[in-house]
């Protein structure tokens, strides 16, 4: 297939690990030589089946490495000067740069320390300097907060969303986290086994994906087996009514995402909100500023629902289970979202 | 509790009891070439050799480094041999340490291209030097450099080059392949990221090589015996040669001049020793070492 990136655009790569993301990285950036197709960039032909053509150091490329690749011999103001060495720059010319580069990632204090005598945060930081500072054409990004803690992870993604907005540089970034990939991209792709299975907005992604294994890769979501009797779909003593004649399937897999259901004690109208059944409270944990509840159908101990709450409900507990029915997935069995149909498919509310 | 640390002790003590041994065992030939050159010719013929001189006498060492007669002295041929070895060796260890990096970054691309040119060095390094004598005698007369410093350095040179490269080539994968990649995107053409990247991240290795061959030019007795035979060319091991005796063995001045030759490799060995240790120990960490 053929794809174009558009300039200025933020473009993220999504998708299981070892099934050809970062492959297709090395391939933009000329690492890696295509045993098929052709990499282009605007008009230009950089690789071609079997041959580089333009090689990766002229073809202004940026790339900031999953492990940062930082030059250990060298100071961080070395490291991130190194590009502009390269590209002949006056000495003059090279200090302001690296200067007024390290002033906006806040690197200038440690502009004389060598990597190793970093914290994980300035590492990265250093890195995406150095991609900065020979003002690529485009800047490709490679799991680059997979190797930070969760707590640097949002400012670090904030940051290159921010630098990405100003340059409108295009930017390409791979990851398996679908929050990198919602934090800053425009677009995004689904990669499996080496293919795009799909691409659109990250929130058509998050919201429509086309198969199971892309609502998995695009965050979490509990996948249930049902069967569907009279327009309604069954799961253990969970009902959830359909629309008259719009599955002909008698099996179809569920996907309900756990921030678009609600636990109950006692019955209650929401708005927004249909309820589906009852269920039993299987074990309470906290992550990350909410509680996750494993719950399970009354009639079927070994389903398994994940439910996001916003307080804790103690194991054992019964609770009704209430869903967003503009927000449910419905797969056929081979796996594929039934869609286009889908807005139409709930008659409640 | 108690009979494990008994164990425990037992066992160290025999550890450094082998140790011991072995250590008395490789110095000993040492020690008496040592004390052996300050005897007088007589004492180091009749003596038992590992006893101390009665009469200490620097006689052997002053003939030796002197000459007499038509025996050469080893002043110059110790010049010779430092004004030639060193250059070479750097020489072929820099060369060496370039073509084991093209042979690293070809692996990828074009892994046939590296993996004959590994084959071709291994066979450079291990062919036997005597088998070259007469190509390498016929090589250098028709460049007119038989018989001259040039000719000499060349053929030290041929040899040592592949040794250097596949020695350096154990040592070049240490660098992680991402840095060279990354340095690419950077815009480093292969030179910049030789000199830039892999060098300083290789030195332990480089130094340990260079050492390692600045050890083999300087003991290579075979070369200078085939290329410089002028008396007036002499490297130290051919010049040494000299005292071993031709018509009669002089023990004392043998000695001395063994001792003579073996000092800078000595002296080598005392100083740099830990760098020798530190590139190989740099290659069971990976990268850490360094």
């Amino acid at each position: 297939m053929t794809y174009k990136i558009n300039d200025g655009i933020a473009f993220g790569i999504l998708g299981p690990s070892g099934h050809g993301k970062t492959t297709l990285l090395r391939l933009i950036a000329g690492l890696e030589i295509p045993t098929d197709g052709y990499v282009y960039f605007d008009d230009e032909l950089m690789s071609g089946p079997g041959r580089i053509i333009v090689e990766p150091e002229r073809r202004n490329v940026a790339m900031v490495f999953q492990n940062w690749a930082l030059y250990p011999n060298m100071t961080v103001y070395d490291n991130i000067a190194f590009p502009l060495k390269m590209a002949k720059m006056s000495r003059h010319e090279i200090d302001r740069r690296v200067r007024e580069i390290a002033e906006e990632l806040e690197l200038t204090r440690v502009l004389n320390h060598y990597p190793k005598e970093l914290s994980g945060g300035q590492m990265q930081r250093t890195a995406l300097a150095r991609a900065l500072v020979k003002n690529p054409r485009i800047l490709l990004l490679d799991e680059p907060f997979s190797n930070l803690d969760a707590a640097l992870r949002d400012s670090a993604r904030a940051l290159v969303r921010r630098i990405q907005r100003e340059r409108k540089l295009t930017t390409i970034i791979v990851s398996h986290d679908p929050a990198d990939i919602f934090s800053i991209t425009d677009v995004a792709g689904v990669i499996i086994n080496g293919k795009f299975v799909q691409i659109g907005s990250p929130a058509d992604i998050y919201n429509t994906p086309a198969t199971t294994i892309i609502a998995t890769l695009s965050g979490d979501i509990n996948l249930l087996s049902a069967k569907v009797v009279e327009n309604t779909a069954l799961i253990a003593n969970l009902r959830i009514p359909l629309g008259k004649g719009l599955i002909n399937d008698n099996e179809v897999i569920i996907g309900l995402r756990p921030d678009e259901m609600k636990l109950l004690m006692e019955p209650q109208d929401i708005r927004g909100f249909i309820d589906i059944g009852k269920v039993r409270v299987k074990v309470s944990s906290y992550t990350l500023g909410v509680f996750r509840i494993v719950v399970s159908p009354i009639s079927d101990e070994n389903i398994n629902i994940i439910v996001v709450s916003d307080e804790f409900i103690e194991p054992g507990r019964e609770a009704h289970l209430l869903i967003k029915p503009d927000k449910i997935k419905i797969f056929n069995k081979e796996e594929k979202l039934i869609y286009p149909e889908l807005k139409n498919l709930i008659t409640a509310l | 509790m108690n009979s494990k640390y008994v164990v425990r002790v037992i066992k160290y003590a025999i550890l450094q009891l082998v140790v011991a041994i072995f250590i008395i065992l490789w110095l000993t030939p040492l020690y008496a070439m040592l004390v052996g050159g300050f005897k007088s010719n007589m004492e180091a013929a009749s003596a038992p050799i590992l006893l101390l001189p009665k009469q200490f006498s620097t006689e052997a060492y002053y003939f030796d480094w002197f000459g007499f007669g038509t025996l050469i002295g080893l002043e110059f041929p110790m010049i010779r041999q430092l004004l030639i070895t060193i250059p070479v060796a750097l020489a072929s260890v820099v060369f060496g340490s370039m073509g084991a990096y093209f042979f690293y970054i070809q692996m990828e691309r074009r892994p046939w291209v590296s993996n004959i040119g590994f084959s071709i060095i291994s066979l450079a390094t291990f062919l036997p030097a005597q088998t070259l004598t007469v190509p390498l005698i016929a090589l250098t007369s028709s460049i007119g450099i038989y018989q001259t410093y040039w000719g000499l350095a060349f053929a030290y040179f041929i040899f040592y080059l592949p040794t250097s490269a596949l020695l350096m080539s154990i040592f070049l994968p240490v660098v992680p392949n991402y840095l060279i990649e990354s340095a690419r995107l950077d815009g480093a053409r292969d030179w910049s990221i030789f000199w830039h990247v892999i060098f300083p991240l290789v030195l332990p290795g480089f130094l340990s090589t260079l050492i390692f061959v600045f050890l083999m030019v300087w003991q290579d007795f075979f070369t200078p015996l085939i290329i410089a035979t002028k008396p007036s060319l002499y490297m130290l091991p051919v010049a040494a040669r000299q005292y071993v005796g031709g018509y009669a063995i002089l023990y004392n001045r043998s000695f001395a001049a063994g001792v003579i030759t073996s000092l800078v490799p000595l002296i080598i060995f005392a100083f740099l020793g830990r760098y020798f240790i530190r590139g190989l120990a740099a290659l069971g960490g990976g990268a850490k070492g360094i």
